[in-house]
């Protein structure tokens, strides 16, 4: 919204010594944010009006002439220009050099200096509306056209801004700030915030007396819940004329483009007060009676643009005897136009229900101004003041013009909130003791009546904040704050209190294995949207049926909220596989499946969720990375400080290949699975030359462990004896074999490699493992080892066919 | 034979200087101290000679061996020292080993600041689950009925939901508040906690628009504290995420569950606040919203609010990382793009 400081001064006088940015920045602080301070007399500096005296043609180009210029100084000055529409006599927009215009209307404004224009000088230039932000007082401009200001009093030299009546600052609003309160949608609003804030007097708006024996005009209200007042005023003498200058200006300065005198008289009532009102064509309302109804089912409105739109019964509209006329409080219709022929009006100014607006300007996606103020909920006495400024414009507008009829319904009137608070609670949530007198300034220049009475103050909630904004004592308690402003209030420590520290396992446990993940092992962490693109679940073969689904997804193939990591895990390698072709990535979040899950309350019923933890490391060798991954898993309990996982091949996930994967098992339970990516997955993704090995776990399930786990084992007083050993086993043999025939032989056992190839005979493999031997209490000698290291190799040969590879 | 000696001496003390390798000195060594080095020849030929003079060059003969060996001692050392272990040159430019990669995603990173900086101020973290409903998205924070943000064109309602009302109109939470509703019905009051996550509306996205993003929510309930204290949260917020103390500023700002409300606003870093492109020239730029919990939402809650009060304040963590480092598209953050996340260490 914007807002003119000149009319704001119109209803409170504020300090002299206060910039305009101070106001800015104090309406900010307190009431509402002011995004922009735009200051109009320096956006028309150096515009000034000329009158053309002589025009001569441009000896180098046909489209130019020559004009020579009374500019108000002392000499005329020459001016080229290319208007198609200049005559001798014409009153033109003069900009001199050093103004700023913006080019042909587009673009940021660039600096007037003299100039020669094809070999002839020219003292600034004769614009254009567009050139100089004047389009809404000249709409109907040809694009060659300059601006003609026949038949509009001015002098060579006179100064635009004080013609037409610039010379203010607006302020702009930002419209968000303003969405709970109803009373700042008007000028008047603004003001009595600024006289709280500067604790000056706040002016009334000017009242007009209603002979109170003139005739009613003929409105029946009837659905009294939805048309809380309505005052209709027949008014002749009334007909399609510009409106003043000033006005004009008002309604251009903030936003709005001047159309006739009684529409402008409109606005700027709206502007003012925040109070809508319409103007019908006396002759349109047939049968000379209004009536408010629901609409019926199917009817239709005729609009001004020769469209008509169909309504429904909850619609709100202003009928006369037969048709409906306009959408209450949200637009008019084809029939109530001034036009022409207009030689009077009804004037309607009316309340309606908030939530009626809304509901229709939605059904019909309109977002007027009238219905933006009327949906925040405005209080039926501001009609009050709305009627008494737009009769006594209209008087001063229409001299001539007199009211037929009046009529004033009113089956619903605004009560004012009343709010008991106490001193103590004032003083306790603001943190510092606040005055009587300093509560009862702020309140009553807001506008509210306040009495206070044994330590309680008994607080009268002005109407126009009594339609949702105030009601409770806390609402009262943030007006004093907000005045006093926010930052007045010393900032008070927040003490700690040392009964126990925050021990939370399972939050330490996530981050431990995040840190693990991306510090120890180099995976990188994304994050991936919930919703994921079918193509990839498809891919992972993820049972969808499970899967719960968004109403209006961002896209049509986007609604299926993920039911596992996997689908957006592969999406991002493949995004990934144009820069890079190997990396580790993993994403720790939630999963959401169909389920039954109250974490609250009773009557909430949630599908389960999750957090799950998936990772994959990418890269040409498959072995290499599935061991890798293995090594990262196998290792995570140990530096994370969890409970113990252990490693089985049980049930193979979807996605996996047929060979590679191993289930990842916590209390002989499987909670998750590791695997390379199967080829079919990975065509499916279009994924090629490359292999995943990919990781996906319930972390949800993962045991914390009270503290850290190492274990202390006392350092060994005799070095251990290290032997490496390459046996040759059978393919099929494993390596868990292995260990199990002769770990209990040996203090240590590592595995080295394994390798295959030359040398090594078909359907066999070479293994090296390293042993370590410990001799409790002597030093070991050779022949003790040797003695050690042929029953290992018998062992290994009885038990696993193992025989001792020659090198 | 005294000269002689004098001379072997002169001798052998310039060849030892002149050593300029290890091995070499070895040499010199058995030239000058062997069996077969002048003072052996020299000692060898003194049998003719007095027993006094015998004595006399004998010692000067020691003396010039001691002489010898402590001079080569201390060459040893000055060439052992001056070695290197390399052969030949290195070249310094040649960029060291890579250490292994891997990092949090900067806005985990930017979380954790947070949460060390919360966990010192006693708070709790917890977290609410992505999916909520209307009740405790919305109805318990003392949204309005009709409020615009319950329509499906502000927030994703789950498909076989949309048309429900209260608790069994299911949604990807549109914001974290609701979460701390479901964080006081369990553990009651008082309480600190913080409540990160990701919330979710629909938007049309755009460089600073986007349909998934990460707030960070900290909530104290308490008896008799003034809604000033808010204001010592923030400044450590901000201390911890940028490393120094930075202006703020307080203003009227409104959220249905909150009453005051207000808005903070911290100086733009950009120019000091003094204005410029990227505070809209006003010198301060909103970083986070904030304000007393509002009674109904106590009441939703389970607390009486005359007895119990309390403040919110909420972090956009995208808003904070992209200030933090200047990224200028917000999409970027679930973009998974490892050109971006790996700058990130």
């Amino acid at each position: 919204m914007k807002v003119s400081l000149k009319l704001i001064k119109k209803y409170v006088d504020l300090p002299s010594n206060l910039t305009n940015k101070q106001i800015a920045y104090d309406l900010t602080l307190r009431t509402v944010e002011v995004e922009n301070v735009e200051n109009m007399t320096s956006k028309f500096h150096d515009i000034v009006v000329g009158k053309i005296e002589k025009i001569k043609e441009h000896p180098q180009a046909d489209k130019l002439k020559i004009c020579i210029v009374d500019i108000g100084e002392e000499k005329s000055v020459q001016i080229v220009c290319g208007g198609s529409n200049l005559y001798e006599g014409e009153y033109v927009v003069v900009c001199k050099p050093g103004a700023e215009v913006v080019w042909h209307g587009e673009g940021e404004p660039v600096k007037i200096k003299e100039t020669k224009m094809r070999g002839e000088l020219s003292y600034g230039m004769i614009c254009a509306a567009s050139e100089v932000f004047l389009t809404d007082f000249f709409p109907n401009e040809a694009e060659t056209e300059i601006i003609d200001l026949k038949g509009i009093d001015c002098h060579p030299g006179q100064a635009v801004t004080e013609l037409f009546d610039m010379d203010d600052t607006v302020l702009e609003i930002d419209n968000k700030s303003l969405s709970n309160r109803p009373d700042l949608w008007g000028h008047y609003g603004i003001a009595r915030e600024l006289s709280a804030i500067y604790n000056v007097p706040l002016k009334e708006i000017e009242t007009y007396k209603i002979d109170s024996k003139l005739p009613k005009y003929n409105v029946e209200i009837k659905d009294k819940s939805k048309c809380h007042r309505y005052i209709g005023v027949e008014i002749d003498g009334i007909y399609d004329k510009p409106s003043p200058m000033w006005m004009q200006s008002l309604l251009v300065k903030v936003g709005q483009r001047p159309i006739n005198a009684i529409v402008d008289i409109t606005n700027y009532v709206m502007m003012v007060t925040g109070q809508p009102s319409h103007a019908f064509d006396r002759t349109h309302v047939s049968g000379e009676k209004i009536v408010v109804r629901n609409a019926k089912k199917n009817e239709e409105l005729a609009l001004l643009d020769h469209t008509t739109i169909s309504l429904t019964e909850e619609d709100l509209v202003i009928c006369d005897e037969k048709d409906p006329m306009c959408l209450a409080g949200i637009r008019g219709g084809a029939k109530d136009s001034i036009l022409p022929e207009t030689t009077g009006i009804v004037l309607e100014m009316a309340n309606f229900d908030a939530g009626t607006i809304r509901n229709t300007g939605k059904r019909f996606s309109e977002k007027t101004d009238s219905s933006i103020r009327y949906e925040k909920g405005i209080d039926t006495q501001r009609i009050d003041q709305g009627i008494n400024l737009a009769l006594n414009l209209i008087e001063e507008i229409f001299p001539d013009s007199k009211i037929l009829k009046y009529v004033d319904e009113c089956p619903l009137s605004t009560e004012n909130n009343k709010i008991e608070v106490t001193e103590e609670f004032l003083n306790t949530r603001l943190g510092k003791k606040i005055s009587e007198d300093t509560v009862k300034q702020i309140l009553t220049s807001l506008g509210y009546k306040v009495e206070l009475k044994k330590g309680t103050y008994s607080v009268v909630v002005p109407t126009w904040r009594s339609t949702g904004d105030v009601t409770y004592k806390d609402d009262v308690m943030g007006d004093i704050a907000r005045i006093l402003s926010f930052d007045s209030f010393e900032p008070k420590p927040i003490t700690i209190s040392l009964e126990h520290s925050v021990k939370q396992n399972s939050v330490l446990l996530e981050r431990r294995i995040r840190e693990y993940l991306s510090y120890r092992c180099g995976f990188y962490e994304i994050y991936t949207y919930p919703w994921i693109d079918e193509k990839y679940i498809h891919a992972a073969k993820i049972d969808t049926t499970v899967a719960v689904k968004l109403a209006t997804p961002p896209a049509p193939e986007l609604s299926i909220l993920r039911s596992s990591l996997i689908p957006g895990m592969l999406e991002s390698i493949s995004k990934n596989l144009r820069y890079f072709d190997s990396f580790k990535l993993f994403e720790n979040t939630e999963v959401y499946k169909k389920g039954e899950y109250s974490p609250s309350s009773a009557d909430e019923i949630l599908p389960e969720q999750n957090m799950y933890l998936t990772g994959c490391i990418v890269g040409k060798d498959a072995k290499k990375i599935f061991y890798e991954a293995k090594g990262v898993l196998e290792n995570m309990a140990a530096y994370c400080h969890m409970e113990e996982l252990k490693f089985e091949q049980r049930e193979k996930p979807e996605w996996a290949d047929v060979n590679a994967y191993i289930n990842i098992i916590s209390r002989n339970q499987i909670i998750g699975s590791l695997g390379l990516v199967s080829v079919k997955a990975m065509a499916d993704c279009k994924i090629k030359r490359i292999n995943i090995a990919m990781f996906e776990i319930e972390s949800y399930k993962f045991i914390p462990c009270d503290s850290r786990t190492n274990k202390y084992e006392r350092l060994p007083e005799l070095p251990l004896v290290e032997k490496d050993l390459s046996v040759l086993v059978d393919e099929e043999k494993t390596w868990s074999e292995i260990v199990k025939a002769i770990r209990s032989m040996v203090k240590e056992l590592e595995f080295i490699e394994e390798y295959r190839g030359e040398k090594i005979p078909d359907g066999k493999k070479s293994v090296t493992l390293r042993i370590k031997l410990l001799n409790e209490g002597t030093t070991m000698t050779s022949e003790q080892i040797n003695e050690k290291m042929s029953q290992i190799l018998k062992v290994l040969d009885k038990k696993c066919g193992a025989i001792l590879r020659e090198e | 034979m005294e000269n002689k000696l004098e001379k072997i001496k002169e001798k052998g003390l310039q060849k030892i200087e002149k050593v300029s390798i290890l091995s070499e000195l070895d040499e010199v060594r058995k030239e000058l101290l062997g069996k077969k080095s002048e003072i052996s020849d020299v000692l060898k030929s003194m049998s003719n000679l007095s027993i006094d003079d015998k004595k006399k060059i004998g010692m000067l003969a020691t003396d010039i061996k001691n002489i010898f060996s402590n001079k080569m001692t201390e060459k040893e050392e000055q060439l052992i020292s001056s070695m290197s272990v390399l052969e030949g040159p290195i070249d310094f430019t040649v960029p060291g080993k890579k250490v292994n990669g891997g990092a949090l995603h900067p806005i985990t990173q930017m979380k954790y600041d947070l949460d060390d900086a919360f966990l010192s101020l006693g708070f709790e973290v917890y977290s609410e689950d992505d999916i909520s409903s209307e009740k405790y998205a919305f109805d318990n924070l003392n949204f309005a009925k009709n409020h615009p943000a319950r329509q499906s064109m502000d927030t994703y309602w789950l498909e076989g939901t949309e048309d429900k009302e209260g608790s069994e109109r299911l949604c990807l939470r549109p914001h974290l508040t609701g979460g701390s509703v479901r964080y006081l019905l369990e553990h009651g009051a008082p309480a600190r906690f913080v409540y990160p996550g990701r919330v979710y509306r629909n938007e049309t996205t755009d460089a600073r628009h986007e349909r998934a993003f990460f707030q960070y929510e900290a909530l104290i309930v308490d008896k008799d504290i003034s809604f000033s204290s808010g204001m010592v949260m923030i400044q450590t917020i901000l201390e911890k995420v940028f490393g120094r103390k930075i202006n703020v500023r307080m203003r009227e700002g409104f959220f249905p569950f909150t009453e005051p409300g207000y808005e903070i606003d911290m100086e733009c870093l950009v120019c000091g606040g003094k204005g410029c492109k990227v505070c809209n020239h006003n010198g301060w730029i909103e970083v986070m919203p904030g304000g007393v919990i509002h009674p109904n939402v106590l009441k939703a809650a389970g607390l009486d609010s005359n007895e119990w009060t309390g403040f919110y304040i909420n972090i956009g963590l995208d808003r904070l990382v992209m200030m933090r480092y200047g990224v200028d598209d917000v999409r970027l953050f679930h973009s998974s793009d490892l050109r971006f996340i790996m700058q990130f260490k």
